[in-house]
């Protein structure tokens, strides 16, 4: 071959895959590989600001009438409310809307995502999402699947249930959920394995969306907060990644006028940026702490006034620079905020919204890496003495710090590259 | 009086800033003699305004003097320099400065009295006033009946922030194209210099700072050369409320890329190609212009908030 191998990475249209992938492609580049992006709509630019090529998707627009750029705000405003609801009763209220939104969008990019693979021919497809594009499979290329939410997306007897976020050894809890799961998500599930079958590709098992590849599968779990598993994943096909956590210009903390203490950041991705009462009640609790807080409040900033003199808001912050010089983190469980609070060693207090950050909140909790709070139940005295805890609690930072070093000892996103490199030269 | 001792301080850090643009350009090392005479000549001023830079420079820890020596480099070319803000504070100074950071990072409410400023500050009514009237000259407060002063909207916002880029693609390719444009050529030199050196740098080293101070210089001379007076009063105004709410930059490849263009435009501008360079303006800020969405989940359709113009549709706030 006299060309460089070219590696399609197709992210979902979220932050956490899409900047995921930039760390990998990064390393693709490094090795001499041509790493392309194919991009949803809303993502134009995002790859190209990092020098990557981008591919942008056309969907159909008879495949989703109606649905603009209001109908999606006003999904969004709806589903505030839900966040608060606990994993079970965001099944019916969250999960399932959004699986069968997940489906709409699959359908819609179908067409135009079986022309760009043709246009861009690439010697493996890198798939990092919670759903499988027929279009993939019918290319007939080498595909590697990222698992970049949680390892719950991987099922196993000794793994709790995929966005339950319960604890292994709990059974009975298990046998609710699993009950619940089936009989609210068979719709949506029926109406994607009639989609599959229409482009010719076999039906899922029930509750499965995405199989795994029978070439190569990326798991973003890190050694500290892996799962037993009683089915162990062949070597061969699935490999454990350390995270993968990219580098970002640096981040030098703008000085606040109280200018004492350990740094906090807070971000809670650009979804959790829209609940911005609950981000100002925060904010008061912040004014009475020796602390200096950095928070993300995403395309929010016009709600806040009277800023204190301990906090900075920000619309974007570069995350892996500031999450390395924060004592603390507080986030809302997204497998990328927290795979960069175990690299850099700093403690998270995981407040989760929705879908995996219950997953990673309870994993935090039950391998002492953090804290989990529910993020709108609490009083300010309460909040004030979690936060209090966290900055204090020596003991964490040293296991933190062991973890830390374990981690950047075997980049996530070197091996994944590496990986995928193997994986096109055996194909 | 006040604006008189201002223009001077400003003047005076202008002065700074260009001596370490010719350190950049001769490539000195930290330890190196700075003769007041050779660096006034160089900078085509007397030794009297050298003196007061050199002053600057020595509080900003890049220069240090030694008695009956003189000065020398405290951190040389290869040191970050660069990256570089040069910083004046007198007490005046220091608080038009504060007001002016508590306003960017949204601490102080939109219309302020001056006896709240000053119980914030713990200052006097007087030198509250004195920085409300340096803020008012650079159209960032303006007063109000009474004792009540009202701050201009932030530019920090994705609603501002698309409103400043239509603002800006309608104004600077004007700048460019009315006739009359004229380029500083020691200005525009010294700017590529450093952008130059810019784009040498270790992604390490490309700071927020660094980028958003050579991309505001840039902005700024474009403005100030055209022959319109008004789009220029205009377009240095607006310049000062992006400089005054810039937080973020792009990845490094990006910022490269956007030094690139500013290049580009500076070759065609020395060619008096200005339609091209007008043209590729737009283009410039077209690139910069391109918007991440404000809110993306799983299953959602990503959301870009703020007013979209076909093709101008806006991330940052950094070009």
């Amino acid at each position: 071959m006299n060309r460089p191998p070219v590696i399609a990475l197709f992210p979902e249209a979220s932050f956490g895959a899409a900047l995921n992938c930039v760390g990998i492609a990064r390393e693709l580049a490094a090795r001499g590989a041509e790493a392309v992006f194919i991009c949803h709509p809303g993502f134009t630019g995002v790859f190209a600001e990092y020098g990557f090529r981008e591919y942008h998707l056309q969907p159909e627009p008879a495949a989703v009438p109606g649905r603009g750029e209001t109908y999606w705000q006003n999904f969004v405003t709806t589903h505030l409310a839900h966040f608060d609801l606990s994993p079970q009763a965001q099944l019916e209220a969250y999960v399932a809307p959004t699986w069968e939104a997940i489906i709409d969008t699959v359908i819609s990019v179908e067409d135009s995502l079986e022309a760009l693979l043709a246009q861009i021919q690439p010697d493996a497809i890198l798939l990092d999402n919670v759903i499988m594009f027929p279009a993939i499979l019918r290319s007939g290329r080498p595909w590697v699947r990222v698992v970049s939410c949680a390892e719950t997306e991987i099922p196993d007897p000794c793994v709790p249930p995929y966005l339950s976020g319960l604890a292994p050894e709990d059974v009975a809890g298990r046998a609710r959920w699993e009950k619940a799961a089936s009989a609210t998500l068979k719709p949506a599930h029926n109406r994607y394995n009639a989609f599959r079958r229409a482009r010719g590709l076999r039906p899922l098992p029930a509750g499965e969306f995405l199989e795994c590849s029978e070439g190569l599968n990326l798991l973003l779990a890190p050694s500290a907060v892996r799962y037993p598993r009683m089915q162990p994943l062949p070597a061969d096909r699935f490999v454990f990644l350390e995270g993968c956590v990219r580098e970002e210009v640096p981040f030098d903390p703008p000085p606040l006028p109280a200018n004492e203490g350990p740094l906090v950041y807070m971000s809670f991705g650009s979804l959790g940026a829209i609940d911005t009462d609950q981000i100002k009640r925060m904010i008061e609790v912040f004014a009475t702490l020796p602390a200096r807080f950095y928070v993300n409040v995403g395309g929010f900033m016009d709600e806040y006034r009277q800023v204190p003199d301990n906090v900075s808001l920000g619309s974007w912050f570069p995350q892996p620079s500031v999450v390395a010089q924060s004592a603390l983190f507080i986030h809302h469980g997204g497998n990328n905020s927290f795979c960069e609070a175990l690299f850099h060693g700093v403690p998270s207090l995981v407040m989760p919204y929705c879908w995996d950050g219950h997953d990673n909140a309870r994993r935090a909790q039950d391998t002492g890496t953090g804290r989990h709070m529910h993020r709108s139940d609490w009083s300010p005295d309460a909040l004030r003495g979690v936060i209090e805890t966290l900055l204090e609690d020596r003991a964490l930072r040293d296991r933190l710090a062991a973890i830390s070093a374990d981690m950047k000892a075997e980049p996530g996103v070197a091996r994944a590259a590496e990986a995928v490199l193997s994986l096109v030269r055996a194909g | 009086m006040v604006g008189r001792r201002r223009a001077a301080r400003n003047n005076h850090v202008a002065l700074a800033q260009q001596i370490v643009a010719l350190v950049i350009d001769r490539a000195m090392k930290a330890g190196d003699h700075m003769p007041e005479q050779s660096i006034a000549e160089a900078c085509g001023v007397s030794r009297t305004p050298i003196r007061a830079a050199f002053k600057i420079l020595e509080k900003n820890n890049i220069l240090i003097r030694k008695e009956e020596e003189g000065y020398f480099l405290a951190r040389g070319a290869q040191d970050g320099l660069v990256d570089t803000n040069v910083a004046v504070e007198t007490l005046e100074q220091e608080l038009f400065t504060r007001i002016l950071a508590d306003r960017a990072a949204r601490r102080i409410a939109d219309v302020q009295s001056v006896s709240a400023l000053a119980r914030r500050y713990t200052t006097t009514r007087v030198e509250v006033l004195n920085a409300l009237k340096i803020l008012s000259r650079d159209g960032v407060v303006s007063q109000l009946p009474g004792s009540a002063w009202a701050f201009q909207p932030l530019l920090d916002t994705p609603r501002a922030i698309a409103e400043s880029f239509a603002f800006r693609l309608t104004l600077e390719p004007q700048a460019i194209l009315t006739p009359g444009f004229t380029l500083d050529p020691t200005r525009a030199s010294t700017l590529r210099t450093q952008m130059r050196a810019f784009q040498d740098l270790p992604d390490a080293r490309l700071t927020a700072a660094g980028f958003q101070r050579l991309d505001n210089d840039f902005h700024i001379m474009i403005a100030e050369g055209s022959a319109n007076r008004f789009v220029q009063g205009t377009l240095l105004a607006h310049h000062r409320l992006r400089r005054m709410a810039q937080k973020e930059a792009p990845p490094p490849f990006r910022q490269r890329q956007a030094m690139e263009e500013h290049l580009d435009i500076l070759d065609s501008l020395e060619r008096n190609q200005l339609e091209l360079a007008a043209d590729q303006m737009v283009l410039h800020l077209r690139r910069s212009g391109i918007r991440r969405p404000e809110t993306a989940g799983r299953g959602m359709s990503p959301l870009l908030r703020g007013p979209q113009q076909a093709g101008a549709r806006i991330k940052g706030i950094a070009s």
